[in-house]
């Protein structure tokens, strides 16, 4: 086995570093989470002899402080809303684009793809002038809707490029098939072409849903108002109002991680290709 | 291929062309607009190029567009580190799918929660100073967060910390799928360790490094936002230490109430932008072009 | 059969009854309460359970107990307090009340049109009392009513003081007793003054102190931005230099510029710091943690213009934009807020006291905080000049300058520099706000 041959034909001390350098990466990597997880376990006296060792008495109100005393539940519930109606929105708008994109023929296709293509690169900060002079007009700011309205659409140029792409894999014969058998487009879109990009569309819905969960800039702008407050924007409000208060500052961000770090652990595989797909924006 | 009717596809498009219109094209016509003017509020006067003018003698913008610059120094380390990491994952020594759960961590937190645990980690009587004094470094323990001189440094250390997460996991990716025999027929040549990741890996790997780095190289220029606005104190600081571009549009719209300059400066880092636009297209291509051979 | 609707209609009319008694409170509505309730809707966008909390179930409480029309409140993130309510106020979506900053904070939106004058729909006496201060007057009006007060406070440790060898009752009165008692507590381990500054707004609070040693009137400070007067002359920026000199000399604690301002002021409750920058409505918390320890006084005096020495006094305020449908209703609920009965719930539920100088001062219980009412809110005081900044100065220069001072990575006079340029493109990328600036001066004495 290629493997095992490899290991025995080394030299000690080039093992030693490579494992040593390995070890070393995966200190850093996780020396924040340390740090978070174990001071939020401290008593906030502690903390300010105790901030690099262990915890001397180990506490959890600070975590009965963020979960009955704080709003991250609220936060983390106006996240869910912006992510699940942004991706459902932007899901729908490109599934249909991208097979009339792929499948159809219609003056301006190229133009259209390109385009859309394009907008991928434009910082969203450069939209942000214009809209939040449009939304307070229309009165969209801190609105649920608005905010969906602006992330659906920053994320369905990627959208329509993964989706693009995928069906134009498809095989025509597939089509032809169908449309022998007198199926319409919508059928056929709905019927064949849809259960058979569960992967793509998986891929992408973990993609966009972490895009919307993430964001910050959108959220402190087009969500001001206290009750649609998103779990970013008030991680910033937190830390803020308690930055006395280290240990419990710390249990905010526990919370805060918790979803993404268990959705990680038990989905590695899923997570790790939905992200790195993200990643070919 | 046939096709059931002339105008069944721009129904199709006509959703995405419409949420396009609103979300990108009406901004982006608008910020020209706006730049010309002076807005109070949802409107104002026509001023001409003065917005531009103001801006572009302004110190404080100039500042902002060199710490952009600055961050950039971010993605060589990034590449470098991550494809070390990557290599040494690839011989896929005992216990390698643990590191590599463990290495992709960072990617994994959201930037504004690294940004607060950063922040107290690093304050001048923070854990790791403590650390640094106590096994003696103490000229290592400098103000992190607090002096002006080293603020963005801190700032990039931690954008180097969790893009090149991604970066790893993208390199370890892409060797995985290279043809094993060509290691073979190069160890079995007598090439040692290192000669073989130079000479065979790292050629494999140009295009997804090209690749990377231009992605790495838009994230810095459009979407540092959180880390500095985190660790800046919302306004760039210690001083105008860590101020972005970005940081510098959402302060002239939100803080100062100017979105006539905000948009000024908004439609010059749109025509940047633009000038990525081709980069990112060609890496695209050939990463394509890769995958598919 | 309906008990609890019985009591609820007699308490109603109790609480009724107590809001319409006090000195020149009228409720500016003769409509019977059940009545009005239907009629009247008014929103308020206010601010301040991040500064006092407590202050959130005082307007939940006020509001539920306010007959004449039902309020609906609407707390605002910090970030956006200003800009969300001039973006609506220019679309014609303005609330009915608007919390308001003292200063520029609101004297912006009054040029911009977007409030107006409380002269006439409140009280002159109820405006008054409530202690809105100098800077809320523009052409002779009015535009806020004073909410809770903020008097700008230095204070300093007791048990610092007695550790150095200093009389924990005296606080040092001159610059010069100052600096010798920096050298006592330097030499006794102690850092002798200081805070935190990471955040910038230490920056703010120590312009609004040390400016005023220099300075004869608030309006002499409007010349600063108005381009009559020049921050590089060396009174105009003597307080950055005075700061270098503490910085140079290390009074200044070392961990002043990664820490943020209120963690910086626990430093000094901890006894940590000995001497530095706080606001009054700390006070009470800050005197209960250390059983009184914490003393409150003037910055020391280096300066000998009429400001210098004298107590900074500034208020939190309530105004009235100036398309709210209707204004008299929304007059009366600011008047009610003023009323006895509320005066005493603010204090209540915030620990807090507010602004109006009717309220018993007896139902203090701490006597630092009733000698520091006496002292700041009841006896002659001098505004706060910080809230004069424009903002862009404040972010681009304010802010910046006293960080980098505190860092050592500028001198007071390249401070003066920074103010001097900053001033300069504030004027060029706001003309229109200039002119309004020359305008207030006139009300400020200048």
């Amino acid at each position: 086995m290629p493997g095992r041959g490899h290991h025995a034909a080394r030299l000690e001390p080039d093992l030693v570093l490579k494992h040593g350098l390995l070890v070393l990466a995966a200190l850093i990597a996780l020396t924040p989470t340390f740090f978070m997880i174990l001071t939020s376990l401290k008593g906030q006296e502690e903390y300010t002899f105790n901030k690099v060792g262990l915890p001397q008495a180990v506490v959890f109100d600070h975590f009965r402080n963020v979960l009955f005393e704080s709003d991250f539940i609220a936060w983390m519930a106006n996240s869910v809303i912006l992510a699940a109606g942004a991706v459902a929105l932007s899901t729908v708008v490109s599934c249909l684009g991208a097979y009339a994109i792929a499948r159809m023929e219609f003056r301006g296709r190229g133009l259209l793809f390109s385009v859309s293509t394009s907008l991928m690169a434009i910082p969203p900060v450069v939209m942000i002038v214009p809209l939040f002079v449009l939304y307070t007009q229309l009165s969209l700011i801190s609105t649920y809707e608005g905010a969906i309205l602006i992330y659906a659409g920053l994320i369905t140029p990627y959208s329509v490029y993964l989706l693009t792409s995928f069906f134009r894999t498809l095989p025509r014969e597939l089509f032809e098939a169908a449309r022998i058998d007198g199926a319409g487009d919508l059928r056929i879109l709905l019927r064949i072409v849809i259960p058979l990009s569960m992967p793509a569309l998986l891929t992408l819905v973990v993609v966009n849903a972490l895009y919307v969960w993430n964001d910050l800039l959108i959220a402190i702008i087009f969500l001001q108002d206290d009750a649609k407050r998103t779990l970013m924007a008030g991680i910033s409000v937190f830390q803020g109002r308690y930055n006395d208060q280290i240990p419990l500052t710390m249990a905010g961000m526990v919370f805060a991680s918790a979803p993404m770090i268990i959705l990680y652990l038990a989905f590695q595989k899923h997570y790790i290709r939905g992200l790195m797909a993200g990643s070919l924006k | 291929m046939n096709q059931t009717s002339r105008f069944a596809p721009y129904l199709y498009i006509a959703p995405l062309t419409a949420l396009l219109l609103f979300v990108f094209g009406y901004p982006l016509v608008r910020i020209f607009e706006f730049s010309f003017k002076m807005v109070r509020g949802i409107d104002g006067p026509w001023i001409g190029l003065r917005n531009y003018e103001l801006v572009l003698n302004q110190p404080l913008f100039w500042e902002s567009v060199r710490h952009n610059l600055q961050l950039l120094l971010a993605v060589p380390f990034i590449v470098v580190w991550s494809l070390l990491i990557a290599v040494l994952l690839y011989d896929r020594l005992k216990g390698w799918k643990l590191y590599r759960v463990v290495l992709f961590l960072p990617y994994i937190l959201a930037i504004p929660i690294i940004a607060v645990i950063m922040k107290k980690l690093f304050q001048f009587n923070g854990p790791v100073n403590e650390a640094l004094r106590w096994i003696g470094l103490d000229a290592l323990a400098l103000d992190w967060i607090g002096s002006s001189d080293v603020a963005l440094w801190t700032v990039m250390m931690l954008i180097i910390w969790r893009e090149s997460a991604l970066g790893i996991i993208l390199f370890l990716a892409r060797m995985l799928s290279l043809d094993e025999s060509l290691m073979e027929a190069a160890r079995l040549d007598g090439a040692n360790w290192w000669q073989r990741v130079w000479y065979v890996i790292v050629p494999q790997m140009k295009v997804v490094m090209e690749f990377y780095v231009v992605t790495s190289v838009i994230t810095i220029l459009s979407a540092v936002f959180a880390y500095v606005y985190m660790i800046g104190g919302g306004r760039g600081g210690p001083g105008t230490a860590t101020m972005v571009v970005e940081l510098y549009i959402f302060n002239a719209l939100i803080r100062t109430s100017l979105p006539g300059i905000a948009s000024a400066v908004s439609v010059m880092l749109f025509l940047v932008s633009l000038l990525l636009i081709v980069p990112l297209f060609a890496a695209r291509r050939h990463a394509n072009e890769e995958e598919t051979a | 059969m309906n008990t609890k609707g019985r009591r609820d209609l007699s308490r109603r009319e109790l609480l009724k009854r107590s809001a319409g008694v006090g000195a020149g409170v009228a409720l500016g509505t003769s409509l019977p309460a059940w009545r009005a309730r239907a009629a009247t809707e008014l929103t308020m966008w206010w601010w301040g359970e991040q500064e006092l909390p407590g202050l959130q179930a005082f307007v939940d409480d006020s509001v539920k107990a306010y007959t004449a029309a039902t309020v609906k409140p609407m707390l605002q993130d910090t970030a956006v307090v200003i800009s969300q309510f001039q973006t609506a106020a220019a679309s014609g979506e303005a609330p009915d009340v608007q919390f308001l900053w003292n200063g520029i904070y609101h004297m912006e939106s009054v040029w911009l049109g977007y409030l107006q004058p409380l002269n006439g729909l409140v009280s002159d006496e109820v405006i008054k009392a409530s202690n809105p201060t100098l800077l809320s007057n523009f052409g002779g009006n009015t535009y806020r009513v004073g909410w809770y007060p903020l008097p700008m406070i230095w204070i300093y440790n007791k048990d610092a003081f007695d550790k150095a060898g200093l009389d924990p009752e005296k606080a040092p009165g001159t610059w010069d007793e100052f600096l010798i008692a920096c050298e006592k507590l330097k030499s006794a381990g102690i850092a002798p003054v200081g805070g935190g500054i990471q955040d910038g707004y230490w920056g703010e609070w120590y312009f609004g102190h040390a400016l005023g040693q220099n300075v004869d009137s608030a309006g002499e400070v409007i010349g600063l931005f108005t381009g009559e007067r020049d921050f590089r002359e060396p009174k105009y920026h003597e307080h950055w230099v005075k700061l270098e000199q503490l910085q140079k000399a290390g009074f200044l604690n070392p961990e002043m510029s990664s820490t943020e301002l209120y963690p910086g002021i626990d430093l000094i409750v901890a006894g940590k710091v000995a001497m530095g920058l706080s606001i009054g409505s700390r006070v009470p918390a800050d005197s209960k943690a250390t059983k009184g320890r914490i003393g409150t006084m003037v910055m020391p005096v280096y300066g000998k213009a009429k400001l210098a020495g004298q107590p900074i006094f500034d208020s939190q305020g309530l105004g009235i934009p100036a398309k709210a449908k209707d204004p008299k209703a929304a007059a009366a609920f600011l008047e009610y807020l003023q009323s006895p009965d509320r005066l005493k719930a603010l204090h209540e539920q915030t620990g807090w006291i507010p602004a109006n100088t009717n309220f018993d001062a007896s139902a203090i219980e701490d006597a630092t905080v009733r000698d520091m009412w006496q002292r700041w809110g009841l006896s002659p005081n001098i505004p706060y000049l910080s809230n004069l900044v424009p903002g862009q100065f404040y972010e681009q220069a304010l802010l910046p300058s006293a960080q980098q001072v505190v860092e050592g990575k500028i001198n007071g006079e390249q401070a003066g520099e920074l103010a001097y340029n900053v001033a300069k493109e504030w004027r060029e990328f706001n003309p229109d706000i200039v002119e309004n600036y020359e305008k207030w001066a006139a009300d400020l004495g200048g």
